[in-house]
């Protein structure tokens, strides 16, 4: 999976750089809007990412240059101003999400995963496995090891997040969105709450935890060999999980 | 170009041209009623003249006694002119002064209106009115038929020059145009001084309004001292001022709110930083430090968020979506969030009554959560928290309910103030909020016309969202 970030702020564009290329990913980085318009036309692109605001050529004149040529990567805004005129107007020309510094990165690689996904055929799999634990998602059961497990509608929704996207680090916020249609930050630490209570039921009584804490990012649901690997590779885990 | 003027310039130059034209106008009316009263008099003195005429050239009995009785008749009548002709235009008769005028063509006049109208009084008598120039000179005569004793029939014109009256006109002309000049400019000059003093007021306004400044914001008008028409204006300026300096104040209260609340976490997040880079250290301490950084940092930008969207709400920036809501539909997703949550602390969370209402579904569903959140913080355990929801004809009120401390009377007013922590002496637990969530949600619901209240006693602490039907 190859992406562009068109970023000038050097120090930002660097760490978007490296915590993308950890991720699995092949990152090329322009400093400038017209080296990144120009670098979005040569090359073929699985995702931009995209700061609004560049001296030379700002984003959206960019992205109005990509759609122009007809250019099919998905777009991904980053801005520092967060105004319901600029998120319409970045939606209006074309952008694919939208997301407003500060942003935590765990959030922004969720969401190009997202962006990468939905440009990807979908299969819509009913049965999900990570490790000896199996989702069956039409009947809406879970059993780890051979033995079911009861779980209530919400705890089976955010397994099935986890699940779906094992690997991936998911910001709390993410997950409030996702499972509890909840589209701000609650002060209050609910998310963690509901893991704890899913731990109990998924993990509790089992050697190898799936579930885990990424201190100051979000949880991860993974098996336990990919555990000792991205142990090895860093907290934000490897791009491509075994399907 | 008249807009460009001052209200000073306009109002002398109205008040010049209005009196001047009045003054005018009298004087034209003066100047008509003197020359028609004269005219009067001419005529009136003419008939008499023709009626002595016609008397004496009645009884001459020949052409040489009527002269000599009319010479002697009309020399004491200086100015007088008298001919007296045949039907076929021979001089019978003229006194001196009228040869030159009678050699000419007789021009008559268009009789002056004045004249006219008072030759119609002569003109009972068979007179006819005339005038003409001659010589420098006005004449006014009347023509009349003289019947001589002889039987023949004579055509008589007699006139007098208006010298004495015309000399007078002109000296009247003369001061009465003076004097509507000087009028005229005395008004411009007393309109001049009378604008400026009527303005007054004003310049005293743009004064004070001089000295007012962003350090400054709390010099007001001076309204009693103003006349009427710029009370009003006064009192106007003076609401603009107070809701300035209202808003002005909640602005730099605002940024010092904020650097204060950034100045820990960041010394914080120095502090800590710096000290695990003075020494070598293991990489789990290494690790350790950042996710608490992270951790720090994620609560900085959120806090960051939020005070961004509370400006931005309060500002009105964020626009209103209106779709119609099903209020405990809406309730019940919150409930769903925060089940978990109050179950693990022993919290029953109950929902009663049933209301719709029209709002931002994002808006208000984040209002609502910082309720329950908020309440779901200061209920014990084994406490509950209540939703009810009332619907009235026009509003719909959303009360939430839970047990708890009572807060004490007089922070309630502050609890929606930004940053406000009811404990400051509390330590501070990653739990906690920012202190933004209940301005937020006072921001939003004010940006649905509502408003928001909250009251506090017996152990239960209750704030009630009310919002009207459409906002």
């Amino acid at each position: 999976m190859k992406l562009l970030i068109v970023e000038d702020e050097s120090k930002t564009g660097e760490y978007l750089r490296q915590g993308l290329t950890e991720a699995g990913f092949v990152v090329d980085l322009a400093a400038s809007g017209l080296d990144g318009c120009q670098l979005a036309l040569e090359e073929s692109y699985d995702l931009i990412v995209l700061d609004v605001m560049l001296p030379d050529m700002d984003g959206w004149r960019i992205l109005q240059n990509l759609r122009a040529r007809k250019v099919p990567a998905p777009v991904l805004f980053l801005t520092a101003r967060d105004s319901v005129a600029d998120r319409v107007k970045g939606l209006e020309l074309g952008a694919d999400d939208y997301l407003v510094k500060p942003f935590a990165f765990a959030e922004l690689l969720a969401r190009v995963r997202t962006l990468l996904r939905r440009s990807a055929v979908q299969v819509a799999d009913d049965r999900v496995q990570v490790g000896d634990l199996v989702l069956d998602t039409t009947r809406r059961r879970a059993s780890r090891g051979g033995r079911r497990i009861v779980l209530t509608g919400k705890e089976f929704a955010l397994l099935e997040l986890l699940t779906r996207r094992q690997g991936e680090v998911l910001p709390r916020s993410l997950i409030a969105s996702q499972v509890w249609d909840i589209n701000f930050d609650s002060d209050t630490n609910v998310i963690d709450v509901a893991i704890r209570r899913l731990r109990a039921k998924i993990d509790d009584g089992f050697e190898a935890k799936l579930i885990r804490t990424v201190r100051g990012m979000g949880y991860v649901l993974e098996a336990p060999e990919e555990q000792e690997d991205s142990a090895r590779s860093g907290p934000s885990g490897p791009s491509e999980p075994a399907a | 170009m008249i807009s460009r003027l001052s209200l000073t310039a306009r109002l002398t130059a109205l008040f010049s041209l209005v009196s001047a034209g009045v003054l005018v106008g009298l004087a034209l009316l003066i100047g008509y009623s003197v020359d028609r009263h004269f005219a009067e008099e001419d005529y009136a003195a003419l008939a008499d003249k023709a009626a002595l005429v016609r008397r004496i050239a009645g009884d001459a009995p020949g052409d040489a006694e009527m002269t000599a009785r009319l010479a002697e008749a009309l020399q004491n009548h200086a100015g007088l002119v008298v001919r007296l002709a045949t039907a076929g235009g021979d001089t019978v008769y003229a006194t001196p002064g009228f040869d030159a005028g009678a050699a000419r063509e007789l021009r008559t006049l268009p009789v002056a209106h004045g004249d006219h109208g008072a030759a119609q009084g002569a003109g009972r008598d068979g007179l006819t009115a005339l005038a003409w120039h001659d010589g420098g000179m006005r004449y006014r005569a009347v023509r009349t038929r003289v019947d001589t004793a002889r039987g023949e029939a004579l055509q008589a014109i007699v006139g007098m020059d208006t010298e004495v009256h015309d000399h007078f006109t002109r000296g009247f002309r003369r001061t009465l145009a003076t004097y509507v000049l000087l009028a005229a400019l005395s008004c411009g000059v007393f309109g001049w001084w009378a604008a400026r003093r009527g303005l007054a007021p004003l310049r005293s306004l743009a004064s004070r309004a001089e000295i007012v400044t962003a350090q400054r914001l709390d010099e007001r008008m001076p309204v009693d001292a103003a006349p009427v028409e710029i009370r009003e204006l006064a009192r106007k300026l003076n609401a603009m001022l107070e809701r300035l300096q209202h808003d002005f104040q909640r602005l730099s209260e605002f940024s010092s709110d904020l650097a204060h609340e950034l100045r820990t976490p960041i010394t914080n997040l120095m502090t800590q930083t710096q000290v695990v880079l003075s020494l070598p250290r293991e990489a789990a301490k290494y690790q350790d430090v950042l996710a608490s950084n992270a951790e720090e940092l994620q609560r900085l930008g959120r806090m960051v968020s939020d005070m961004l969207y509370l400006a931005r709400v309060e500002e009105g920036v964020t626009l209103v979506r209106a779709e119609p809501l099903v209020l405990q539909d809406e309730v019940r997703a919150l409930f769903d969030f925060y089940e978990a949550l109050a179950e693990e602390r022993g919290v029953v969370l109950r929902l009663s009554g049933q209301a719709g209402a029209v709002g931002d579904r994002l808006m208000l569903r984040r209002a609502l959560g910082n309720l329950l959140s908020n309440a779901l913080r200061y209920t014990p355990a084994g406490g509950s928290v209540e939703v009810r929801l009332v619907q009235r004809p026009g509003w719909v009120s959303i009360a939430v309910e839970n047990q708890g401390q009572d807060i004490a009377a007089e922070l309630l007013p502050s609890l929606f103030e930004r940053f406000f922590r009811g404990d400051k002496s509390r330590v501070r637990s990653d739990l906690d909020g920012v202190g933004l969530g209940l301005s937020i949600t006072r921001a939003i619901a004010r940006a649905h016309g509502g408003a928001i209240a909250v009251r506090s006693s017996g152990g239960r602490t209750c704030f009630t969202l009310e919002l009207p039907d459409v906002p």
